[in-house]
């Protein structure tokens, strides 16, 4: 059975794919920083400080978190990792989009063309029911479907 | 306006005007990213940035700045920013200083090999000059000190939380590429810490450790805690001491720079220290305010939780860094009184360009440095680690930051020093 969870699309689109979860704080810069530099079909997860994603492979994947943390560097990654065909598919917040993330998904959106469907404010009880593995569709409205 | 009306953030008629293409179609793609960032950010509104900027888009390699492509773009239509701007350190291209295998060189060659064009740009958008390389641009060497109250659109996290806490600017924390975009619109969404709202504590941080706690470890322990909030701290003022002065100051940016990248902290206010703790006293938190207690126990049991990512665990030390984020004149003394004799580790000190300038003119300590053995450079050790350039170094280093991103391993300066002379990790946990 599906559940369903209702947030704001900051950058809204349709998609449906697999859920990759990070409890804790989501280091951009820490977590790309290999992956941004050697050109790869993969995106894994350099971050050993994050223990849900540590050597997992982002690429695709629609990433479920609180907020993101660390270095604003982060900020250019996202340009750079639509360009390499890596990036994640979408970014599901629990809390509200923090500003480092925010300004990396637009200029990615804008400058590099590339959206990563982006829903912020789904609630702590979306993040504590995702599982890794889960199928998740995105609705353009912000509705989030888990196990569908 | 066409496709934004259905935006909930205010505009001006000016702004809308830019928005509808009216400065060009280049000003207009700027306009509405910075737009549609303060619509994500639900901010009321944008403001004017009222002064210098200081962004973290130092290098020319892609996923950490802007591509070449982009800065052709902006630069091509005459853009720049509203003011100057100062930028993160160098790229670490003065080998000798880095102790490198020709492999590592000739690999930085390649990485860097538009750099030169790069800075050209860099000057064209309004780059303050080519020695204003630095992560501590509010050194007064430097001089990128912004006013109480001035709103920016800084990014580098080290630098974002020393402007808001340490000088009572307003700033969030900006990424790469959007501080460069503000900065030429000149304007900034408000929201978060530019508001009085975004700038309350949300928590109460007791520092009940009987020694003034090594800054790296508590703001680690801060940052990891409370994540994106802001803390109120307590008890620092016991070792401190009330108000700024040059070695609190130090203390602080220390502190910050772990606490940033160990969470997101872009503000800490700390008990009769920082300026807006000092008007308003525990005014600042909020009514529903958490509290944690740190004592010393917190601390050693978080940095004994440190991985050792060196390839052989057991290793030499091969490196030491020493300088993330950049040194002052002062942390530069005290490393050139602890090092007593010949350092048996090739130890880098880094600082920014004016302030290593200024230290050799002070000469005692410099000389004093320049005989143990230690080289000097105004880069950044991070960026050796590009690539997984260094990643089968043993190198140590005193900055938390660094060990967050890299192999690096972590020791306290007091640890170091002794590292340093004796060229062993004899009495360290080398496990």
């Amino acid at each position: 059975m599906s559940r369903l969870f209702k947030g704001r699309p900051v950058l809204s689109g349709t998609g449906r794919g697999e859920a990759l979860v990070s409890h804790g704080g989501f280091n951009t810069y820490a977590t790309f920083f290999t992956s941004i530099h050697v050109p790869m079909d993969k995106a894994i997860c350099a971050d050993s400080g994050n223990v849900d994603l540590y050597c997992k492979d982002l690429a695709g994947k629609i990433i479920c978190l609180p907020k993101t943390t660390g270095s604003t560097s982060g900020g250019a990654v996202w340009q750079r990792l639509v360009k390499m065909g890596n990036a994640p598919k979408a970014m599901l917040f629990s809390q509200h989009i923090d500003s480092l993330v925010a300004g990396g998904l637009l200029v990615a959106d804008i400058w590099a063309d590339h959206r990563i469907i982006t829903v912020d404010q789904l609630g702590d009880a979306f993040l504590e029911s995702v599982r890794d593995g889960d199928v998740i569709e995105i609705v353009e409205d912000g509705t989030v479907k888990i196990g569908v | 306006m066409a496709g934004f009306d259905h935006l909930q953030i205010q505009l001006t008629q000016e702004e809308k005007d830019i928005l509808n293409g009216s400065q060009g179609e280049m000003l207009q793609k700027v306009m509405k990213t910075v737009v549609l960032y303060g619509e994500a950010l639900e901010a009321e509104r944008l403001v004017d940035i009222t002064g210098k900027g200081h962004f973290v888009i130092t290098h020319a390699i892609p996923g950490i700045s802007p591509s070449m492509e982009m800065l052709e773009n902006l630069t091509r239509e005459g853009l720049k920013t509203c003011h100057p701007f100062t930028l993160d350190p160098a790229a670490p291209l003065d080998y000798d200083n880095w102790f490198l295998t020709p492999k590592q060189i000739a690999s930085l060659d390649e990485m860097y090999l538009t750099q030169e064009r790069y800075d050209e740009k860099m000057m064209q958008l309004g780059f303050l000059n080519m020695d204003a390389c630095t992560c501590t641009p509010y050194l007064p060497e430097v001089g990128n000190i912004p006013e109480r109250g001035d709103i920016l659109a800084w990014s580098e996290s080290a630098c974002a939380i020393f402007g808001n806490s340490v000088l009572g600017a307003r700033t969030n924390r900006n990424g790469a590429i959007m501080d460069l975009l503000c900065n030429i619109v000149g304007k900034v969404p408000l929201s978060g810490f530019l508001t009085d709202q975004g700038r309350q504590a949300t928590w109460l941080m007791e520092i009940k450790t009987d020694t003034l706690p090594l800054p790296q470890m508590l703001g680690a322990a801060i940052g990891k805690r409370v994540l994106a909030d802001v803390p109120y701290i307590v008890g620092l003022d016991r070792f401190l001491g009330p108000g700024m002065n040059s070695a609190t100051r130090d203390y602080l940016h220390e502190m910050g720079a772990a606490c940033a990248s160990a969470g997101a902290v872009a503000l800490y206010h700390v008990e009769n220290i920082t300026p807006e703790a000092m008007d308003h006293g525990k005014d600042l938190l909020v009514s529903d305010f958490s509290s944690h207690t740190i004592f010393e126990q917190e601390l050693t049991a978080l940095k004994a939780s440190y991985p050792v990512l060196w390839k052989d665990k057991k290793a030499t030390p091969e490196k030491c860094f020493l300088g993330c984020p950049h040194l002052s004149v002062e942390q530069m003394d005290w490393w050139a009184k602890q090092l007593t004799g010949q350092v048996k580790v090739n130890t880098t000190i880094c600082a920014a360009p004016d302030v290593l300038n200024h230290y050799k003119e002070m000469e005692k300590g410099y000389q004093k440095l320049l005989q143990a053995g230690v080289k000097f450079s105004a880069a950044c050790p991070m960026q050796l680690f590009d690539n997984d350039l260094a990643k089968d170094d043993a190198i140590i280093t005193n900055s938390n930051k660094l060990r967050t991103y890299t192999t690096a391993r972590f020791f306290s300066d007091e640890e170091i020093v002794k590292i340093l002379l004796t060229g062993t990790m004899e009495g360290e946990n080398n496990e």
